[in-house]
C-alpha cells in the first residue's frame, strides 16, 4: 500500500500545479501580448492579403454578411475578409481574448458599450486618419457617438432606436386589440399586459420583465429627467430613480403583466431565436429596432414595433433617441490597415452592400445609401426603417455614451433585477448597491 | 509501480551477442542513455517550461499589476490581494465554491463507494456496468453534458416534463437561484465513475482471509463492511478525497455553460474560477485576476496539507 500513497502524493501536487495552469496558459497569451504578433495573417506572394472581421449576431445576420464579403472579395480579388462570428453573450470575452493576445480582428463589429473601453486603450485606429474612408454622406448627428477626445473610433454601423416589439398573432389569441402606443403610459400598458396574461391562461404572458438591460433603465431614467450616464462619464441615476424603476418592476409582476421570476431569470440571457418572443411565450417584450427582423423570423410572424409606454401618455416624452445599433472600428495593430479601411468603406458606402444589409444592422446612417434602399426592404425591414422615421419629431438629446467600464452594467443590472425578481432584495436595497457597484466599476 | 521496476530489469537485460560500439565504456554508455531519454523527453519538458512554469510566472508578476490586457501593465504592489478583502462577489464566489466542494465531494464518494461495493459482489456482467458508471466521468465535465443538463433541468426541461407526468409542477431549477447549485452540484455527484473505479481496485486489493476469518468468527455483513472493509480502505478513500477536492475547486465548465457564463442567476452559481474568469477577461481585470489564481493556490494547497495532517488520524495503512 505505501507505493500508491506515494503516487498519491505526487499526484496530488501535479493537480495543484493544474490549478492555476489554465490561468497561466491565458496569463502566456497575455505576456506574449507584449512581444508582438501578427494580426491575421500577412500578405503572401501574389500580394494578397487577408483580413478578419469580428462580428456577432443571429443566424440571419451571418448569412447576409457572408453575402457581403463575397461581393466585396469579387470586387477586390486581391483582399480575402475572414469572417469570424458568435452570439453576444460570448463574443466580448472572445475579442479581450484575442486583443490581449495581439491577435485582434482587423475589422471589428464593436458596441457602444465597449467603444471606449477598447479606444481609451489605444486597440482602436481612428477613422479620420484612414486612408479611403468616406463619411461625407453620413446623417451628422450618427457620427457623433463614435467620435470623442477629437478622433473617430467607430462609424455608426445603422440607426436603432430602443422599442416594445408586439407580437400581433399572441395579441389575437388573447382577445385583445393592438394598444395604440403613441399615448400609453406604464399603467396602461400593464393593464394591457396584464389582461393578455389572464386571457392565455398559461399559455404565456402580456410582456417581458425590464431591467434585463442597461438600455430599459435608461429609457426611464430619461422618462424622468435623469439618464444612466452623464456627458462627463459619471452614472446619472439617482437611488430614488432605481428604487422607483424596481418598484414599477414589482408592480408589473404583481399584476401579472410579466412572466415568473424564474422565466425571466432563464429568458435574459438566452439566445434571441430561443427567447419568450421568438418562442411567442410573450406578446411583447422589449427590443432594438433592428432586431425586428430576426425576431420576426425567428418567431415566424410578423412582429410590430411599438413605442415605449411613457409617463404622462405623451410620446414626445418616452425617451426616444437614435442610438447607433453598433459600429464599425478597425483595430489600432491591424497589419493592413488601408485594406480593412477599403472593406469598411464598402460596408458603409457602397450600394452593392447597402443591397443586401438593408436594415438588419438598423437603419444605413449613410443617406444615400438609406434612399436607395428603402424600397427594396423586406417587410420586417421596411418597417423598422418606418417606425424609424416616424419617431424622428418625437426624439430626444442622444444618450452620452457609458464611460470606460460601462460595459459591465448590462450584468450588474440583470443581477439585481434577478435579486428583485426573486424577492431576495428590496427595490430600495437593490438600487443602492447597484449604484455602489456600478460607481466601483466606471472609471 | 510493478511494470516500472519491470521496466528497469527489461532495461538491464543485454540482448545475448550484443556488441559495444567502439571505445563505448559504460559510462558513455550511461550518459548516452541519458540524452536519448532527455530526448523523449523533449515534448514535455518544453511543455512543462513553455505552457506551465513560464506562465505561472507571468501570472505571478501580474498578481502584482494593474493590467487592463491592452496596455503594459502597471506595478501596483498588494494592492490587488487587498482589494480582494474588500470585494464582496468575491467572498460571494468563496461561499459558493466551498458550499459546492464540501456538498458534492462526499456525495460523490459515498455513491462511489457503495456502487463499488455492490459491483465487488461478482455481479455478472461487471465490465459492462463498470462502464456505464465510469462513462459519465469522461463526458460529465465536458461542454455537451453542461448543455443537456441545461436542457434537462430548464423550464420546460425533461425533469418537470417527469415531475408533471406525477402531479408534481416543476420549476424553473436553473432559472432560481435557490436551486441553481443544486443541478451543479449533481453533475458533480453523477460523475462519481473515476472514484468508483479506484474503490473497485481498492476493494480487489482486501486479502480475502480478513473476510474468511471474520465469516468464522460470525461477523454479519455490515460487521464485515465496517470493521474490514472500511479500514482498509482508507488509504484509498484518502486519495478520491483529495483528488475530487482538488477538482471541485477548479470546476469551471459546468458553472459556465449552464449559466451561460454570468454565474447567474444573481451570482448563485458564481464558482471562484468563473469570478477569476469575468474579472480577467470580461472586466478587462487581468491583474486582479491573476491575484485570485494565487489566492486559489494557496487555498488548495492548505486544504491539501491540512488533509494530509488529518490523514494521520483517520487513514490506516495495512504494512
Amino acid at each position: 500500500m505505501r507505493p500508491l500513497i506515494r503516487t498519491v502524493s505526487s499526484r496530488g501536487s501535479r493537480r495543484r500545479f493544474r490549478a492555476v495552469a489554465a490561468i497561466a496558459i491565458a496569463a502566456s497569451l497575455l505576456a506574449a501580448s507584449a512581444c508582438g504578433g501578427d494580426s491575421g495573417g500577412g500578405a503572401n506572394a501574389d500580394g494578397e492579403v487577408t483580413l478578419r472581421f469580428n462580428w456577432w449576431g443571429s443566424d440571419t445576420r451571418h448569412k447576409i454578411t457572408q453575402e457581403v464579403i463575397d461581393s466585396f472579395q469579387k470586387e477586390h480579388p486581391k483582399i480575402k475578409i475572414k469572417g469570424e462570428y458568435g452570439e453576444w453573450s460570448g463574443y466580448w470575452d472572445k475579442l479581450a481574448t484575442t486583443v490581449a493576445a495581439n491577435d485582434a480582428p482587423d475589422i471589428i463589429q464593436m458596441d457602444e458599450k465597449y467603444l471606449r473601453e477598447y479606444a481609451d486603450r489605444g486597440a482602436l485606429l481612428d477613422l479620420k486618419k484612414a486612408d479611403g474612408l468616406s463619411t461625407d454622406k453620413f446623417e451628422p448627428d450618427t457620427l457623433g457617438a463614435g467620435e470623442f477626445d477629437g478622433g473617430l473610433y467607430g462609424l455608426n454601423a445603422g440607426i436603432n432606436a430602443f422599442t416594445i416589439v408586439a407580437n400581433p398573432a399572441v395579441f389575437k389569441a388573447a382577445g385583445v386589440p393592438m394598444p395604440d402606443d403613441k399615448t400609453w403610459t406604464w399603467d396602461q400598458y400593464t393593464q394591457i399586459a396584464a389582461q393578455i396574461t389572464t386571457k392565455l391562461n398559461g399559455k404565456g404572458w402580456g410582456t417581458g420583465a425590464y431591467g434585463t438591460n442597461d438600455a430599459s433603465l435608461n429609457m426611464w431614467a430619461r422618462q424622468h429627467g435623469q439618464s444612466l450616464f452623464t456627458k462627463d462619464g459619471k452614472l446619472g441615476v439617482t437611488p430614488e430613480g432605481v428604487t422607483e424603476f424596481y418598484t414599477n418592476l414589482l408592480k408589473m409582476r404583481d399584476a401579472k403583466a410579466t412572466p415568473t421570476a424564474e422565466f425571466t431569470s432563464q429568458d435574459m440571457n438566452a439566445p434571441l431565436d430561443q427567447g419568450g418572443m421568438a418562442t411567442g411565450k410573450l406578446a411583447m417584450s422589449y427590443s432594438w429596432s433592428n432586431q425586428l427582423n430576426a425576431l420576426s423570423k425567428a418567431s415566424g410572424q410578423q412582429l410590430k414595433l411599438l413605442r415605449l409606454p411613457s409617463v404622462s401618455g405623451k410620446a414626445t416624452e418616452n425617451g426616444a433617441y437614435y442610438k447607433g445599433s453598433m459600429f464599425w472600428s478597425i483595430s489600432s495593430r491591424s497589419k493592413h490597415p488601408k485594406e480593412a479601411a477599403e472593406f469598411v468603406n464598402y460596408l458603409a458606402n457602397s450600394t452593392a452592400a447597402g443591397n443586401l444589409l438593408l436594415a438588419e444592422r438598423g437603419v444605413p446612417p449613410n443617406t444615400e445609401i438609406r434612399a436607395e434602399v428603402a424600397p427594396k426592404l423586406k417587410p420586417a425591414d421596411a418597417a423598422s426603417h418606418a417606425f424609424i422615421q416616424e419617431i424622428v419629431k418625437e426624439l430626444g438629446e442622444p444618450s452620452p455614451p457609458p464611460p470606460v467600464g460601462g460595459g459591465q452594467v448590462e450584468k450588474i443590472i440583470q443581477r439585481y433585477t434577478t435579486e428583485v425578481l426573486f424577492g431576495r432584495q428590496k427595490p430600495d436595497q437593490a438600487a443602492k448597491a447597484f449604484i455602489d457597484e456600478v460607481n466601483g466599476e466606471i472609471k | 509501480m510493478s511494470a516500472l521496476s519491470e521496466l528497469g530489469t527489461l532495461r538491464r537485460k543485454k540482448p545475448p551477442g550484443h556488441k559495444r560500439g567502439p571505445g563505448g565504456g559504460a559510462g558513455k554508455k550511461a550518459t548516452k542513455d541519458n540524452l536519448a531519454a532527455y530526448l523523449f523527453l523533449t515534448p514535455w519538458l518544453i511543455g512543462l517550461f513553455v505552457i506551465t512554469i513560464g506562465p505561472m510566472l507571468a501570472s505571478l508578476y501580474l498578481a502584482f499589476t494593474d493590467y487592463n490586457l491592452i496596455q503594459a501593465p502597471e506595478w501596483i504592489g498588494l494592492e490587488n490581494f487587498t482589494r480582494m478583502l474588500s470585494d464582496e462577489r468575491l467572498h460571494n464566489s468563496l461561499r459558493v465554491t466551498f458550499t459546492y466542494v464540501l456538498v458534492s465531494v462526499p456525495l460523490q464518494l459515498a455513491l462511489a463507494l457503495l456502487l463499488a461495493v455492490v459491483l465487488d459482489r461478482g455481479v455478472r456482467g461487471m465490465a459492462f456496468y463498470r462502464s456505464i458508471f465510469y462513462l459519465p466521468s469522461l463526458l460529465g465535465s465536458s461542454v455537451a453534458i453542461a448543455i443537456l443538463w441545461k436542457q434537462v433541468f430548464g423550464t420546460e426541461g425533461l425533469l418537470n416534463q417527469l415531475l408533471a407526468q406525477v402531479g408534481i409542477e416543476g420549476k424553473g431549477w436553473i432559472s432560481d437561484p435557490s436551486t441553481a447549485l443544486g443541478t451543479l452540484v449533481a453533475l458533480n455527484v453523477w460523475t462519481f465513475g473515476a472514484p468508483m473505479v479506484i474503490f473497485l481496485a481498492g476493494l480487489r486489493q482486501i486479502p480475502a482471509m480478513y473476510y474468511e476469518a471474520a465469516a468464522v468468527d460470525g461477523a454479519g455483513s455490515w460487521r464485515r463492511f465496517r470493521s474490514i472493509t472500511l479500514p482498509m480502505l482508507t488509504p484509498i478513500i484518502f486519495f478520491n478525497l483529495v483528488l475530487q477536492i482538488i477538482h471541485a475547486f477548479q470546476s469551471f465548465t459546468q458553472a459556465f455553460v449552464v449559466s451561460g457564463g454570468t454565474g447567474g442567476p444573481s451570482d448563485s452559481t458564481m464558482f471562484y474560477t468563473l469570478y477569476l474568469y469575468d474579472r480577467g477577461f470580461g472586466n478587462f481585470d487581468m491583474g486582479y485576476a491573476s491575484a485570485m489564481a494565487w489566492f486559489l493556490l494557496v487555498i488548495i494547497a492548505v486544504l491539501t496539507a491540512a488533509n494530509f495532517v488529518a490523514s494521520k488520524y483517520w487513514v490506516f495503512y495495512d504494512d
